[in-house]
């Protein structure tokens, strides 16, 4: 591991270590920590594919929702008596993966507003087909109490319902109300940071960028671009499907909106709002929209309103989010969502300035 | 001699217009052949068929005595076979050395390569082909220049510099010295007969000085068809070339 690898961790963690501290001075609660690290991981994994890959989603809800679909069946069905959080998650995750990869097969040969609806149609019969699944999915209501995980390490079972030990803070109060799922899913959330910034730095990643700039000169270089934008997708769709099956187990129950259009839009607006192809862009927005929402909507039933203007702020002036901003991308985020909406391939061929060169076709000799 | 590049009655038809048809092809290894033809005759197709950039409708392309008719044109490229656009195809954000570097890492790593973790920073024959694309190209100075910030001409050199940088066997040129100034063409045409002593060579161009000055053999087209083939003086004699071009010209041109 790189020096700078191990600093980017170290200062990450104790960002996360400081932030329920930070939350729970301006009133926020122990858990909305938690589930902002679990939005958190879904947004990166959005951001993969709008900010790295090019290719705007409306239908992550269908990775989200499906994921935690996923890991409460697979606790209810396959494990009612030893539920165990890895195999759910893990398996969850994996199932996702495939999903996304044979939805991706398809969708990922389309660009821009194309791609976009044809994910959302995607979602809608997601949706459908699990409100009406009946039995197995419990159709509109939802998976209710399944079975508590525990998260087995070595020898021991971890029960992350147990609380934290409280943590006097002086004057700003003491926190009394985390869990020891704030602690795990802050772990997860770092190293999910830490792989999506080496993903972004590494060969994948210039490859992917390289094809987000120019897929027909990258053709004809010979990297085989819709291979690595289905890749990209299913490593999208996987982390935000990992994140909804950790959701589910953390909510203990699963409902019809985990896969609903609005979710899916709540990505688009954690990530735009935060920073698209920034690592910590997501992250930064999904707080922000999250911490609001909840502070808000006890407040006032215009908060859907402000969510919006925010939105619309956020594209008109900070193109770039709040964190690509502060790291001084100015416009440049412009450019990736422009991108990402343009319905075909990027080509580096600039429109031509003027009328065509006239052809010169006579040969010399046989003019004369 | 073998041929590397063999079609055999090859065709592309939009509806009823058949804008290729009936093309017999050969080039042999290190010949550098020059395709023309009047405004219409179907050059830029046929370039498209050969680079895959389109399917034909009839007929089959060899490479290297393999068929690659329905071969993409990503995979052609691994087998060796590289083209330039007609119109600079950069990216036109990265360095004239990252645009070289990115095709020399998709000749070392593959159509497909999911390195998610390992960096490429570290892959020295990739810098290697790299550097060595640019400075057949003479671009060697200006290789931490954004690409998209170069003149006309040099971005036409960076373009053939970078179908280069894949280590092809046949290299694809489409009007190569198009739009460029009289001193860019000259430069341009001397390191494309370099090249053309290391490599077999496919080039397309309207320019007549270059194709009479540098190609081994001619190629014309004429609506859609071989019309002749031969050396520079053969078709600069040939009556029906001089045929197809005055009778693709206006009344105006011909008296000019």
């Amino acid at each position: 591991m790189l020096a700078g690898d191990v600093r980017f961790l170290i200062f990450t963690a104790i960002g996360l270590a400081a932030f329920p501290l930070a939350l729970h001075a301006v009133g926020g609660y122990g858990g909305l920590a938690t589930q902002i690290c679990i939005l958190s991981v879904a947004a990166i994994g959005f951001n993969v594919l709008l900010g790295y890959a090019g290719m705007l989603s409306y239908g992550h809800a269908m990775f989200y929702g499906g994921g935690g679909y996923l890991a409460a069946i697979l606790l209810m069905r396959a494990m009612p008596a030893h539920p165990n959080l890895w195999l759910a998650v893990l398996g969850a995750t994996i199932a996702t993966a495939a999903l996304a990869l044979a939805i991706g097969s398809v969708t990922v040969r389309l660009y821009g507003i194309y791609f976009a609806l044809l994910t959302l149609a995607f979602a809608q019969m997601v949706f459908f087909i699990v409100e009406q699944g009946g039995e197995i999915t419990g159709g509109d209501d939802g998976l209710q109490s399944f079975p508590n995980a525990l998260l087995p390490i070595g020898p021991w079972s971890i029960d992350l319902t147990a609380p934290v030990p409280p943590i006097d803070m002086g004057p700003l109060g003491t926190v009394s109300d985390l869990k020891l799922w704030y602690v795990f899913a802050a772990i997860v959330l770092l190293l999910v940071l830490w792989f999506t910034r080496a993903l972004t730095r590494s060969q994948f990643g210039e490859v992917l960028g390289a094809i987000r700039e120019n897929e027909e000169r990258s053709l004809f270089v010979g990297f085989n671009a819709a291979t690595y934008r289905l890749a990209a997708f299913a490593i999208s769709g996987a982390l935000t499907g990992f994140a909804g099956a950790m959701r589910a187990l953390y909510d203990g129950t699963v409902a019809v909106d985990s896969l609903g259009i609005d979710r899916s839009g709540s990505f688009v607006i954690y990530t735009i709002v935060g920073g698209v192809q920034t690592v910590f862009g997501p992250v930064v927005g999904t707080a922000i929209i999250v911490y609001l929402e909840n502070v808000l909507s006890g407040v006032t039933p215009l908060w859907r309103l402000i969510e919006g203007l925010i939105f619309i702020a956020a594209i008109v002036f900070l193109p770039s989010g709040i964190v690509g901003t502060l790291g001084g991308r100015g416009k440049r985020g412009r450019r990736a969502l422009f991108g990402a909406l343009r319905a075909r391939p990027a080509t580096g061929v600039a429109p031509p300035a003027g009328p065509a060169p006239a052809a010169v076709d006579v040969p010399r000799e046989t003019n004369a | 001699m073998d041929a590397i590049l063999e079609t055999r009655g090859l065709g592309k038809s939009f509806g009823h217009f058949a804008a290729a048809a009936d093309i017999d092809f050969r080039v042999a290894p290190g010949e550098l052949r020059a395709v023309i033809g009047p405004n219409g005759a179907g050059k830029t197709t046929f370039f498209n068929l050969i680079a895959g950039t389109i399917a034909p409708t009839s007929g089959t392309i060899s490479f290297k005595e393999r068929d690659v008719t329905r071969t993409s044109g990503t995979r052609r490229v691994h087998f060796g076979l590289a083209k330039a656009f007609q119109t600079a195809n950069l990216y036109g954000d990265q360095t004239v050395h990252q645009n070289c570097r990115l095709a020399a890492l998709a000749h070392v790593q593959g159509p497909f390569a999911p390195q998610v973790f390992r960096r490429s920073k570290r892959l020295r024959t990739v810098d290697d082909i790299a550097e060595r694309a640019l400075s057949r190209l003479e671009l060697d100075e200006l290789a931490d220049v954004r690409a998209g910030d170069l003149s006309h001409g040099d971005k036409k050199r960076l373009d053939i510099a970078v179908a280069l940088a894949t280590e092809p066997e046949i290299l694809l040129l489409d009007e190569p010295v198009a739009g460029m100034s009289r001193d860019e063409a000259r430069k341009t045409e001397a390191l494309i007969r370099r090249l053309a002593s290391e490599m077999t060579v496919l080039i397309i161009e309207h320019d007549m000085d270059l194709i009479m000055g540098i190609s081994d053999s001619i190629t014309v087209l004429h609506q859609g068809r071989v019309l002749a083939t031969g050396t520079p003086g053969e078709i600069r004699e040939n009556p029906n070339v001089q045929e197809a071009y005055l009778g693709g010209h206006s009344q105006e041109e011909m008296h000019a």
